[in-house]
């Protein structure tokens, strides 16, 4: 790919915006709140796609086009199965609970529900996460920047990090989330001509499907055993694994996107968030994995497209910029190239905006410094963001060293939040239940997910204690190590909470179902209540799940 | 606080203008797969859009 002067200066203009918005908005930071919790005052569409950009970044649209190519549309189970229930479940039945309990985080919410060792434990697993999440997102950047452009891996890696840090050090978390939603417009308005282009020139849907395998325009037919389709998954796993516990646990727990619910204005707006948000996320396969699929049929149809090759095996992750490059002439390249940037800014900013509100309210203020007036922890806030950007790029340092991004991040998804997705339901509608009882459940689920990636193998990974069974692929693997942790975290949890002494009620009010005034929505439009919003989702999910059955 | 809308306004605005101008002033530029005129019509979708984001600040304002 070679970029003209144009396309530098689409870029440059866009780097301008994003550190001008920057600088617009270092005056609203006055204190810890405002830097980190934007002080709860965004509006909700804002908030909504906020939510939606924080987690979409550069290894979401490489690695969901990757996966188009590779397994077909079974991918888009990612969200329709995935994310968008999830999304639904925690708009509908979780805020009230995070946004009512009045807590600065996650983990807080763990502190006030729970005990402190509960948050701790999360706090702490939770700010290693974000680090290493947003160094795989910035080693895909950079990888990709180098093999398509030919730029020093290093160079991008720094310069791009350099503009996160600019622009969420002057503004905060007001910041990180005004750039989120102009990084998803640009996200949209960049891809989508792509997505068009390459699904019209492969002779559209028919055109797709009359050139491929059955098995990869089909999300459902062939998943009644995973050795029918290339995924290597079947329903049960698909549904429980990636529809229940790794994506009720990412959406549902994961500060990260969290977060910028909490930011909203209302306890309505907040509510709202993942809702709204859950109408873009349903189109996100129309830009991000059809042209995926769209490849491989163009590949076949001799027109001069040929898929990237990597030694003498396909490179899936180089589909989306191929596509680019040949689809995209000067200007408009300059404007995916841009989004591609920009998709890969928005994760990053949300993990460092997450993690420095957890280092500076739930490992600073609660273990290293307790009772110092505000502007000290306003301070260590900025501190913690320039921190984290740092630790983020020796993250992408190590991540170099493993390659397929979206099998790591799973793992580590996997360890970490499927347990976490029971300690939350226990824990807010189930009001028996105790910090002994989610702390040792935790930490069960944890071990027992690390057991579960020892115990098994698929594809050479895992089964580093004794190759006891073989799964059909890596994806299987992760599906079935969450499926196992969340299992065991439900159980040891409901165990020693019988075993132990619960709060009294008195102190779970807000807190836990039952024991929380509910939010009633009345005498407002029902697009402005949650519960019909949420009807409507389900409507157009179950449309595309039997449309491309 | 700031209204997102106007910074975003005129980001897509000069974004639309300049794919525009290549466009209608250098109609060679193709890409290898396709034989449409890409910068054009971006150009003027994504100029619609930001005018569009100018307009609804500005009526917010008055």
């Amino acid at each position: 790919m070679k970029l003209d002067w144009v396309d530098y200066l689409i870029l440059g203009v866009y780097f301008a915006f994003v550190l001008g918005i920057g600088w617009r908005l270092r005056k609203s930071v006055g204190s810890s709140r405002d830097f980190l919790t934007s002080g709860r005052s965004v509006p909700v569409w804002i908030t909504s796609l906020a939510f939606l950009a924080a987690n979409l970044g550069a290894q979401e649209v490489i690695g969901m086009s990757a996966s188009g190519a590779k397994y077909g549309i079974m991918t888009a189970h990612f969200y329709w199965i995935g994310a968008v229930p999830a999304m639904l479940f925690v708009g509908i039945f979780m805020m009230p609970f995070y946004y009512g309990s009045k807590a600065r985080s996650v983990p807080e919410y763990l502190k006030l529900r729970f005990d402190e060792k509960t948050r701790g434990l999360n706090a702490i697993t939770f700010a290693v996460m974000t680090v290493f999440s947003s160094g795989i997102s910035m080693y895909a950047l950079g990888l990709l920047l180098h093999l398509v452009l030919g730029w020093s891996f290093t160079a991008s890696v720094l310069f791009s990090a350099a503009i996160v840090l600019v622009y969420t050090f002057l503004g905060g978390l007001t910041s990180a989330i005004y750039n989120e939603v102009l990084q998803f417009f640009l996200i949209v308005l960049g891809f989508t001509p792509l997505a068009i282009l390459s699904i019209a020139k492969a002779g559209g849907w028919s055109g797709i499907q009359s050139r491929l395998p059955p098995v990869m325009t089909h999300s459902w037919r062939y998943m009644s055993s995973a050795s029918q389709n290339p995924m290597g998954v079947e329903t049960f796993g698909m549904i429980f694994g990636l529809g229940f516990t790794l994506s009720f646990g990412y959406w549902c727990t994961n500060f990260l996107v969290v977060q910028r619910a909490m930011a909203a204005e209302s306890m309505s707006a907040a509510r709202r968030t993942p809702l709204i948000a859950a109408f873009p996320k349903m189109a996100m396969p129309f830009i991000v994995i059809l042209p995926g699929i769209a490849a491989l049929a163009l590949a076949k149809m001799g027109v001069g497209y040929v898929l990237p090759l990597k030694g003498d095996s396909y490179d899936y992750d180089q589909v989306f910029t191929t596509l680019m490059a040949q689809f995209y002439p000067s200007g408009m390249l300059g404007v995916g190239l841009t989004a591609l940037m920009a998709s890969f800014m928005s994760g990053m900013a949300g993990n460092v905006t997450a993690f420095n509100t957890v280092w500076t309210y739930d490992i600073y203020q609660s273990y290293i410094r307790k009772g110092a007036p505000d502007t000290h922890y306003l301070m260590i806030g900025r501190i913690t963001t320039v921190v984290g950007t740092v630790l983020s790029i020796g993250a992408a340092y190590v991540a170099q060293r493993y390659n397929n991004i979206m099998d790591i991040l799973q793992l580590v998804f996997g360890f970490v939040n499927a347990p976490l997705l029971a300690t939350f339901l226990l824990g807010m509608f189930w009001r028996r239940s105790t910090g002994h009882g989610a702390f040792a459940g935790m930490l069960t689920g944890s071990v027992v997910a690390s057991l579960t990636h020892g115990l098994t193998v698929a594809e050479h990974k895992g089964g580093w204690i004794a190759p006891l069974i073989t799964l059909p692929s890596t994806m299987a693997q992760n599906f079935w190590i969450a499926i196992f942790a969340f299992c065991a975290c439900f159980v040891v949890t409901a165990l020693v909470s019988f075993a132990t002494k619960p709060r009294p009620a008195e102190e779970l009010q807000g807190l836990v179902y039952g024991l929380t005034k509910l939010p009633e929505e009345t005498g407002v439009s029902w697009y402005r209540r949650p519960a019909p919003v949420a009807v409507l989702v389900i409507l157009v999910l179950v449309v595309l799940n039997v449309w491309f059955r | 606080m700031l209204d997102l809308r106007t910074p975003a306004g005129w980001f897509f605005s000069i974004l639309g203008i300049i794919l525009l101008g290549l466009g209608i002033f250098s109609p060679g530029l193709r890409a290898s797969l396709t034989t449409l005129n890409v910068n054009l019509y971006c150009g003027i979708v994504i100029l619609a859009f930001g005018g569009l984001m100018l307009l609804l600040a500005s009526r917010k304002r008055s």
